[in-house]
């Protein structure tokens, strides 16, 4: 076993701007004096989910839906074999993190659009429910994801969270990624400045 | 699975919430007064002097009126966002004061941060009343 690329830059950018945005929004929800610091995490929120989506399809092997997005067989599975002494071991995402991704995708997704819609009064109530109940659910979520993390790092022996930071992880040298994708990450910080820039231009 | 649930959710959100009258709302705040202050009759007069009241906490948020401008017929503006809001005072505004728990969550937000704790079922009483008179 070497240490290995696994996450390249836009993840682990991407998923520090989410959790950062995410925090940022959910404490500052409930005040007035906070809207607009509230709302530009939003946005950057938003516009982080949407470059996600993008590196999803087109990014480096483990970014890939394709790579981690898997059926309910392999979940439970996977699950199983975390009760036994030999728990399946995932060089990616395992197929419980690949759900709880697109699960937190999605609930991020509804939570930034309903967000954007109830501020611009759109909708009346159903927005401004949809939304609390969708960052609710998100944080819910979030805290199944962070049990995850531990759990798959005391199973597999293998710090998840330094990996978050550093984007490096135990395997074998041919399971590794070649690049960081630097190109990709600066093309990533410009979107996420415009993106929200934009947003508050156009919604205010 | 995701679709489905957000289905559910859509569908949950789409409920109509039990609706309350502001009548029912105010006689409920001033049954939960009177336990503190037996004979309690809530007053549009001190409705209105805790909404006109500077308690001056949040820079731009000095009071009520600040937001919702001195007469709660009249549509307000957010004094941080810019944003419209609109009236406060069901005759202008039939939506208002139709659900308790929307009408409880406000009094939540905006009394810890503009009067700087929880209101009491007293002011809640007269505030409702003072915007059920019209302001």
């Amino acid at each position: 076993m070497n240490r290995i690329l696994v996450w390249d830059l836009p993840v682990r950018l991407g998923h520090w701007t989410l959790a950062a945005s995410f925090a940022v929004a959910w404490l500052t929800a409930e005040s007035e004096s906070w809207r607009n610091v509230h709302v530009a995490a939003g946005y950057v929120f938003a516009a982080t989910i949407a470059f996600r989506l993008a590196w999803g399809l087109v990014g480096t092997r483990y970014a890939r839906f394709s790579s981690f997005v898997r059926g309910p067989k392999a979940v439970f599975s996977y699950l199983g074999s975390l009760l036994t002494t030999r728990p399946q071991h995932w060089v990616g995402h395992n197929p419980a993190g690949g759900w709880a991704i697109l699960g937190l995708l999605g609930l991020g997704l509804v939570t930034a659009m309903s967000g954007i819609a109830a501020y611009n009064d759109f909708g009346g109530e159903l927005f401004e429910e949809l939304h609390e109940g969708a960052a609710s659910a998100a944080l819910a979520l979030v805290g199944v994801h962070l049990a995850g993390v531990l759990v798959g790092s005391l199973a597999h022996r293998e710090n998840l969270l330094r990996a978050m930071f550093t984007g490096y992880k135990n395997g074998e040298p041919v399971a590794a990624i070649r690049r960081q994708a630097w190109i990709a990450a600066g093309l990533q910080a410009a979107w996420i400045t415009l993106g929200a820039m934009y947003l508050k231009q156009v919604v205010g | 699975m995701l679709k489905q649930a957000l289905v559910a959710t859509l569908l949950l959100a789409a409920l109509p919430v039990a609706a309350d009258t502001p009548q029912q709302l105010i006689a409920g705040y001033a049954a939960q007064a009177a336990s503190n202050q037996p004979g309690f009759v809530p007053s549009a007069e001190r409705g209105r002097q805790l909404y006109m009241n500077r308690f001056a906490l949040a820079d731009k948020m000095p009071n009520c009126a600040a937001c919702h401008t001195e007469k709660p017929v009249a549509p307000g503006t957010h004094v941080i966002t810019g944003k419209a809001i609109q009236p406060l005072a069901p005759a202008a505004n039939p939506e208002r004061l139709t659900s308790s728990s929307k009408v409880e969550k406000w009094f939540k937000r905006n009394c810890s941060e503009v009067v700087g704790r929880e209101c009491t079922a007293a002011e809640k009483a007269d505030f409702l009343q003072f915007l059920a008179n019209g302001g």
